[in-house]
C-alpha cells in the first residue's frame, strides 16, 4: 500500500514485457521459483476454518482466503509484504480526484467452464457482490457504478474516494468467477473460476477435507504443487500432532505455548506481529456509564494493567507492547507509539487519575467474557483493577455470542483481541461513526476532519502525515487501551518453505513453494 | 413383545419432544445475534434487519418451534445458517463416521470387559485385584489423556498410525480400520473398565446362587455352569451397563473426533455450536436423541431376552 499503484502497474507491466525473454529459467512472474528441481506433487495445510460457501461474494477472509486463492483469481494481487501487484488486471489508474479507477484488464484469461474473462464477466462480479451484501459488503460500499467501457476496459466510480479499494480488488471484491456461475445455487459448493487450482470434488469431503488439482489450462505461471489439500483441523492439539506425524506440512496455531512445542519438535515456526490485544471503550460518550466520558478514567483503566506481565506470563512473550491499532506496514503507523510510556503500568497514577475525575470512592465496570480468551486475562484485568478500586463485573457469553453483543452497543468497554488490517479499512472497521467496532457511534468532529484529510490524500507525503496525526489523536483520546501486539504462530516442515502474507492470519497460497 | 416395544417407542417420542422443544426456546431466547454472526461484522443495521426477516427469526417462538416440527416429521431438519447445506445431508454425511465408531467401540470393549469381569469373578485371587486395579485406573484416566498419549506413542514416535482423519469403511475397510484403531482404543478403555467391575460383581452374585450349587451337585462341567447359566443371569447387568455407556460414549466422541479430526458428529457439535448455527444443533440433538432411544429399545430387549422377569416388569 505505501507504493503507489501506478507506479507498481507501471514496473509491473514492464517487467511482464521484458520478462518473458529476459527472466531466468525457473522464474515466474509471481516470483515463485518453479521447475521440476522445486516443485512438489501435494502440499497438505492445516486450516482451523472450513469454507460457507464458495460464493465470492459471501467469501471469508483471514483464514479462509487459501480456499478462495486456489479457485479464484482476484484483479489485483498483493504480495506477501502487501504491496500490489498486476493479476486479472494488468495495470489501474484513478483519476485526479481519485473517485475512478480504470482497469486493464488480461485478455487471455478463461475460466474452469471454458467461459472467456472480460470486463463484462468482471462487472458481473462486482454487481453481484453488491447485490448479495455478503460479510465484506463494506468492500463495495462507495461504489456508484461499475462499466466495461470495451473488453478490456473496467471503469469503477465511487461516490467519494475509497483509499482501500485496491486492497480490496486483491480481496473477496476482487474474487472473479465465471459470469455463467455467480448467481447460481451450485457455486456455493462447486465453484468456477480462473484460478491455479479447481475443486476435486470426488477427493474432497465437506466439512473435513478439500482437495484442489492443478488448472491445466491456467493462464498464468503454474503454482510449484500439482494440488493442494486442505485438511480441517479445529482442535489445536490435532493441528500438533497432524504436524508432528507428518500428516500435514504447515498450519497456523493459536496457543501461545505451541510455537515453543513446534520448536523443540525440529519444526520451523514463522511468526509476524498483527493482531492487538486490550481494550475497546465503546462508550466514549458517557452512554452506558457516565464515567466512561472522561478520558482520564479510560486512561487510568489502561494504565492500571500490567501489560507486560500479561504479555509474558499469558501470552509466553509472543509479541510486543504497542498504544496503537494501525498496522506497522502503513501510512498512520508511529514507532514512537509503541514505545510511549505515558500508558504504562503504574496503579498510583491510575488512581490519582480516578480521584482527579471524581471516582476517589472507587468505579464499577461492567466486563463482557468472552470464552474465546484464557480465563487468567480476566483475572488478572480484575485484580489489576481492584487495585486501583474498580470493582469488575462479570457477565458471561456462550460460544458464538460475545460479538453480536458487543457489536449491539450493550457495553461500554471489553477486553478483546482485534485483527489488524489496512489504515482505511482500520478507519472504517474501528473508528467511524458507522464502524461495526464503533459499536455507540461515537463522533467526534476532530477526528472526522483528520480522517477526511486521510481519505482524500493524493500523495504518500500526504497520506503520511494526515495518517499519524490520527493515529495520534486516537491513541491521545483514549479511545482503545491497547495491551500489545500479537506475534503469530505459523510452523511447517522441513518439507516447505513459506513467506508470511501481512495483514492475513494464513499464508496465501502463492507463497508456498518446496524447500531445496 | 410388540406392545411392549410400542410403549416404549412412544414413551422415546415424548421424551423427544420435550427435548426438542426445551432445547429449541433455550437456543433461540439465549441467541439474538444470529444475523449479525451470518453477515459478519461488517454488516449493516439495516443488512442485520433484511436477514433476520429472511430467516424469519422475527416471528414469534411458538410458531417457529411447529413449523420446524412439522419440518421434522417431513423429514426435514431445515438449512445450516453457514453453509449451503441441509441439515440432514450435512449430519448423515457425518454420522456413518460416529456410530462405526461407537459401535465399534461398544463390541470390543464388551468383549473384552466380559471377559475380565468373568475371569476376575471365578478366578478371584491376584487376577481379581489386578482387573479391580485396572478398572480403577482406567476409570480414573481422562479419556482424552488417553487418547494424546496413545497418539504420541503409536502416530508421532513409532509411526504406525495415522494422528489424525478417516477413511471411510466402505472405502478403504483397511485405511478405515487404521484411522480408528487409536480412537476405538481411547473411546473403550473407560467402557472396559466400568462393564468389567459390573459384570464381575453380577457373576460372583450368581455363583453364590443356590441352583449353581445343585448345578455343580449334578456335575455339570464348570465351563458348561459358567457360559450356560451364570453367564445368562449375570449378562443383564453387564448389558444395561453398556447401554449407559454407549449413552456416555456420544459425549466422549466429541472430544476424541476433535483429537483425531475425525469428521463426525463430535466434530460436527463442535464447529456449528460455537457458531451459533441453531438449525444443525437441533438436527444433532434429534439425531442423538434418536440413537439414544434405539439403544434404550435394544438394551431392555436384550435384558428380557435374557431374563423373562424383567419384560414382564
Amino acid at each position: 500500500m505505501k507504493k503507489t499503484s501506478r507506479l507498481v502497474a507501471a514496473l509491473a507491466a514492464g517487467a511482464l514485457a521484458l520478462g518473458l525473454a529476459a527472466c531466468s529459467p525457473g522464474t515466474n512472474d509471481a516470483g515463485l521459483t518453479t521447475g521440476s528441481s522445486t516443485t512438489a506433487p501435494l502440499l497438505t495445510l492445516g486450516q482451523i476454518i472450513e469454507p460457507t460457501s464458495f460464493d465470492p461474494a459471501v467469501s471469508q477472509e483471514g483464514n479462509s482466503m487459501p480456499y478462495y486463492q486456489a479457485v479464484y483469481d482476484t484483479l489485483i494481487k498483493r504480495a506477501p509484504d502487501g504491496s500490489l501487484e498486476p493479476m486479472l488486471a494488468t495495470e489501474w489508474t484513478y483519476n485526479d480526484d481519485r473517485t475512478a479507477l480504470t482497469l486493464t484488464l488480461r485478455d487471455d484469461v478463461t475460466f474452469s467452464d471454458g467461459a472467456a474473462f472480460d470486463a463484462d464477466g468482471a462487472k458481473a462480479n462486482i454487481e453481484h457482490f453488491i447485490e448479495t451484501k455478503g460479510p465484506q459488503a463494506n468492500q463495495a460500499a462507495s461504489i456508484t457504478s461499475v462499466e466495461a467501457t470495451d473488453a478490456t476496459t473496467l471503469v469503477i466510480t465511487l461516490s467519494e474516494p475509497d483509499p482501500s479499494l485496491e486492497y480490496s480488488l486483491a480481496s473477496s471484491l476482487g474474487f472473479m468467477a465465471s459470469p455463467d456461475a455467480i448467481g447460481s445455487e451450485d457455486i456455493a459448493s462447486t465453484p468456477v473460476g480462473s484460478g491455479p487450482y479447481t475443486l476435486d470434488s470426488a477427493s474432497t469431503i465437506v466439512g473435513s477435507e478439500y482437495t484442489f488439482v492443478r488448472n491445466a489450462d491456467y493462464w498464468g505461471d503454474a503454482l510449484p504443487y500439482d494440488s493442494i489439500k486442505f485438511v480441517l483441523l479445529t482442535d489445536e492439539t490435532a493441528r500438533v500432532n497432524a504436524l508432528r506425524s507428518g500428516q500435514i506440512n504447515a498450519a497456523v496455531f493459536t496457543a501461545p505455548s505451541t510455537a515453543q512445542e513446534l520448536e523443540s519438535s525440529g519444526f520451523t515456526v514463522e511468526g509476524q506481529l498483527g493482531d492487538f490485544s486490550g481494550f475497546v471503550f465503546f462508550d466514549r460518550t458517557g452512554q452506558l456509564n457516565p464515567a466512561f466520558a472522561d478520558p482520564r478514567v479510560r486512561e487510568a483503566l489502561t494504565i492500571s494493567i500490567d501489560k507486560e506481565a500479561l504479555l509474558e506470563n499469558v501470552g509466553q512473550g509472543r509479541g510486543e507492547l504497542t498504544n496503537q491499532i494501525f498496522p506497522s506496514d502503513d501510512f498512520s503507523y508511529d514507532k514512537a507509539l509503541d514505545t510511549d510510556d505515558r500508558f504504562a503500568y503504574d496503579p498510583d497514577r491510575a488512581k490519582q487519575l480516578l480521584a482527579d475525575a471524581g471516582y476517589a470512592s472507587g468505579l464499577t465496570v461492567t466486563m463482557p467474557i468472552s470464552p474465546v480468551f484464557d480465563p487468567s486475562i480476566y483475572t488478572t484485568i480484575e485484580q489489576n483493577f481492584s487495585d486501583i478500586g474498580v470493582t469488575m463485573e462479570r457477565v458471561e457469553f456462550g460460544p458464538g455470542q460475545t460479538i453480536p453483543a458487543l457489536l449491539g452497543g450493550q457495553f461500554a468497554i471489553t477486553y478483546f483481541t482485534l485483527a489488524t488490517f489496512n489504515d482505511w479499512t482500520t478507519v472504517r472497521q474501528y473508528l467511524a461513526p458507522d464502524a461495526p467496532w464503533n459499536s455507540l457511534k461515537t463522533e467526534d468532529a476532530d477526528l472526522a476532519e483528520l480522517i477526511k484529510a486521510y481519505q482524500y490524500a493524493t500523495t504518500d507525503d500526504e497520506r503520511t502525515t494526515a495518517g499519524q496525526a490520527m493515529n495520534e489523536y486516537v491513541v491521545d483520546n483514549n479511545w482503545f487501551g491497547v495491551f500489545s501486539r500479537v506475534l503469530s504462530t505459523y510452523g511447517h516442515d522441513d518439507t516447505v518453505s513459506v513467506e508470511l502474507q501481512t495483514q492475513q492470519a494464513v499464508p496465501s497460497i502463492y507463497n508456498y513453494s518446496p524447500a531445496n | 413383545m410388540l406392545s411392549f416395544i410400542a410403549k416404549r417407542t412412544l414413551l422415546a417420542l415424548s421424551q423427544m419432544l420435550v427435548i426438542s422443544a426445551v432445547a429449541f426456546f433455550l437456543l433461540y431466547l439465549s441467541s439474538s445475534g444470529i444475523a449479525r454472526t451470518i453477515l459478519g461484522e461488517q454488516a449493516t443495521e439495516e443488512q442485520v434487519a433484511a436477514k433476520t426477516a429472511e430467516l424469519g427469526l422475527d416471528r414469534p417462538l411458538p410458531v417457529r418451534y411447529v413449523e420446524w416440527l412439522l419440518g421434522v416429521f417431513q423429514g426435514d431438519l431445515g438449512r445450516s445458517y453457514f453453509t449451503p447445506q441441509d441439515v440432514s445431508d450435512a449430519l448423515i454425511s457425518r454420522l456413518p463416521t460416529t456410530l462405526s465408531l461407537l459401535i465399534a467401540t461398544t463390541i470390543i470393549a464388551a468383549l473384552i470387559a466380559f471377559a475380565l469381569g468373568i475371569a476376575a469373578a471365578v478366578y478371584r485371587g491376584w487376577l481379581d485385584r489386578l482387573v479391580q486395579i485396572l478398572s480403577i485406573a482406567g476409570y480414573a484416566i481422562p479419556g482424552f489423556l488417553f487418547a494424546l498419549l496413545l497418539v504420541i506413542v503409536f502416530a508421532i514416535n513409532l509411526g504406525w498410525l495415522p494422528a489424525t482423519g478417516y477413511v471411510q469403511l466402505t472405502t478403504d475397510p483397511l485405511g478405515w480400520l487404521k484411522t480408528v484403531i487409536l480412537p476405538i482404543a481411547a473411546l473403550s478403555i473407560g467402557v472396559i473398565a466400568a462393564t468389567a467391575q459390573q459384570v464381575r460383581g453380577a457373576v460372583i452374585d450368581v455363583l453364590r446362587q443356590d441352583y449353581v450349587r445343585t448345578l455343580r451337585s449334578r456335575g455339570l462341567s464348570e465351563r458348561e455352569i459358567i457360559f450356560k447359566h451364570v453367564l445368562r443371569n449375570a449378562s443383564g447387568t453387564g448389558l444395561t451397563v453398556l447401554g449407559l455407556q454407549f449413552v456416555g460414549l456420544l459425549g466422549g466422541a466429541i472430544v476424541v473426533e476433535q483429537i483425531f479430526a475425525l469428521p463426525g458428529l463430535g466434530t460436527v457439535a463442535i464447529q456449528y455450536t460455537s457458531r451459533g448455527d441453531i438449525p444443525v444443533v437441533m438436527g444433532l440433538l434429534i439425531i442423538t436423541s434418536l440413537i439414544v432411544a434405539v439403544v434404550n429399545l435394544l438394551v431392555d430387549l436384550g435384558v428380557g431376552f435374557l431374563n423373562p422377569k424383567a419384560r414382564v416388569a
